[in-house]
């Protein structure tokens, strides 16, 4: 079992789709619980790339194809986990008006589904409603905004507030080249991290400190 | 000496009676409020996209404005290729690259042609036409050679996720598909060498190669893969250019530090923008002052939208004192000038770079 669980952890951090596939599925033929999987196979596999990542060690394309492999085990465990799957913490993302950049954001979706958390991306260049309307339908534990430009950055305050106006206590994160920690402390946004694996981390700290 | 020698000058390590001031870009608000300090015949603040032929005209002609009053040394191009509209927030470009339109003026693919190795045979030749590099003729036509003429060019890099309409389907592909990757290379690259003779024929002076290839932290692949995947195309280019007797120079955001030994063996003469929150100008400077020209490094993420003028004349003097003795400096912004910067900052950027940019630098350190 041991052994198995090391192949899904290795396939996920080589970045092998279809490997890890097989290999999810040949768990869960074996009896393997479905949760232990993720928890103790592929978080940890997509964990230690990250980590790497945030090092230098690794660069965005190994980062991709080891998040793509595993979304691949991920949509195998999926129907397979029910209820296991709930309490996982769920995130919005999305980025601001007039920004219409994404990779950051989805190196951050990336990242965080790899930290176990549900994440549901609204999209680029989203008018502040849109956040707000994505918090009333999603009821997110944590939002989460990007912005890759100075002038763009500008617009978080205004979601902050509209959010906080309709659940005062909403987490919010935010992050993206110009953001700095000051400037989301100076905005009151609940968290920041200056790259995508540790904002997976960051989000993983404010829910258990919720 | 005009624009255009001091420029050049910057280009071979000499110094020239001052330190050369340039842009890489001014998005459209940007020219407005600047141009309001120069004169009251202004274009109605909106993108270009959304402008008439005579509001066009009008904008270019406000940046000529500007370019003229701040005695800027050059001016820069861009490719200005044909569109037609797909829906309200889309346009379609020659390569059947769908590009979303933003507020800030900039557009970004979201689709291609291609969406893998399946599908390549989609990927048919688009040539540029003599009309796409009408900003160009214009400013050719309206400074001669009394500037230096830099048209931006995205690299073979951008041009080729473009052509996936996402960067990073183009990095998995890093992983998944290696000829995948160089053959889309290959088609951006012969895009690019015939852009370059075009724009060389219509007056280009310098070459600016656009295309991040880092963000804040590092550059977006590892020196391995910009070796692989990169450094021969850029060899490529830079060569072209050097055989028709111009200069061209790399454009990274970010922290470029692991490429930057590539940059300089691909045979770029410059390097833009030393994003100072990333790259400290002075170890550049130490690093590469006899091999790559240095362009930029006043900070447009903070200072130039939030600074005071006070905080911009300072920073401009410690910039000159670290990269412009020896020459090989041409002072810019970090980036650009984009929606977010203060009109008065930029002038008092420009103001400063007068002040403290005559050779021999004589700035106590």
């Amino acid at each position: 079992m041991q052994e198995l669980m090391s192949k899904i952890a290795e396939a996920i951090k080589a970045g092998e789709e279809e490997q890890v596939k097989s290999l999810v599925e040949e768990g869960l033929a074996e009896n393997l619980g479905p949760a232990q999987i993720l928890k103790d196979a592929m978080m940890p596999a997509m964990n230690e790339i990250g980590m790497l990542f945030s090092k230098g060690e690794v660069f965005i394309p190994e980062l991709i194809v080891s998040a793509m492999a595993m979304e691949a085990g991920l949509e195998v465990l999926k129907p397979r986990l029910g209820d296991e799957a709930k309490g996982r913490g769920k995130v919005v993302l999305g980025t601001v008006y007039g920004d219409i950049h994404s990779i950051g954001k989805n190196l951050v979706r990336m990242c965080m589904e790899g930290a176990g958390l549900e994440v549901i991306d609204i999209g680029e260049d989203l008018r502040t409603e849109k956040f707000v309307d994505a918090c009333k339908e999603h009821k997110p534990d944590i939002l989460g905004l990007s912005a890759l430009l100075s002038s763009t950055m500008q617009r978080m305050p205004e979601v902050i507030e509209a959010v906080r106006a309709v659940d005062p206590s909403a987490l919010i994160m935010v992050g993206g080249a110009p953001i700095t920690q000051k400037f989301a402390d100076d905005i009151g946004a609940s968290g920041y991290a200056p790259d995508a694996y540790q904002a997976a981390l960051k989000a993983k700290e404010l829910l258990s400190d919720r | 000496m005009n624009g255009k020698e001091r420029m050049l000058k910057a280009f071979s390590h000499e110094e020239a009676d001052r330190v050369p001031v340039w842009e890489l870009a001014f998005n459209e608000s940007s020219i407005i409020n600047l141009g309001r300090f120069f004169t009251d015949d202004l274009p109605p603040m909106k993108l270009a996209q959304e402008m008439t032929m005579e509001e066009k005209v009008k904008l270019l002609n406000t940046l000529f404005t500007l370019v003229r009053e701040l005695e800027l040394d050059g001016i820069s191009s861009i490719l200005l290729l044909g569109t037609e509209p797909v829906d309200e927030n889309h346009v379609k470009d020659g390569w059947g690259r769908i590009h979303r339109l933003s507020e800030e003026g900039e557009l970004t693919a979201v689709g291609g042609p291609v969406s893998g190795p399946a599908d390549l045979a989609n990927l048919k030749p688009y040539h540029p036409q003599q009309s796409e590099f009408i900003m160009l003729m214009a400013a050719k036509g309206n400074f001669g050679d009394d500037l230096a003429q830099v048209v931006v060019q995205p690299g073979p890099f951008r041009e080729s996720w473009m052509f996936l309409g996402s960067m990073e389907k183009l990095l998995y592909y890093y992983m998944k598909d290696p000829r995948f990757v160089h053959a889309l290379a290959r088609t951006a690259t012969d895009w690019i060498l015939e852009l370059v003779d075009m724009a060389v024929d219509l007056g280009a002076d310098i070459i600016a190669l656009d295309g991040d290839l880092a963000f804040s932290q590092t550059t977006l692949m590892s020196p391995a893969q910009y070796e692989e995947f990169i450094f021969p195309y850029h060899q490529e280019i830079t060569e072209h250019v050097h055989s028709r007797g111009k200069l061209i120079f790399k454009h990274t955001d970010g922290n470029a530090w692991p490429i930057m030994d590539g940059f300089a063996e691909a045979g770029f003469d410059g390097f833009h923008p030393v994003q100072p929150q990333c790259m400290d100008i002075g170890k550049v400077k130490a690093e590469y002052k006899d091999r790559l020209c240095i362009l930029g490094n006043i900070d447009c993420m903070y200072l130039l939208p939030f600074g005071s003028e006070e905080e911009v004349e300072q920073s401009v003097k410690e910039t000159i004192a670290a990269a412009a003795p020896g020459g090989g400096y041409v002072i810019s912004s970090s980036n650009s000038i984009h929606p977010g910067c203060k009109p008065e900052n930029y002038i008092a950027m420009v103001k400063a770079a007068r002040k403290y940019g005559d050779y021999p630098i004589r700035i106590e350190g």
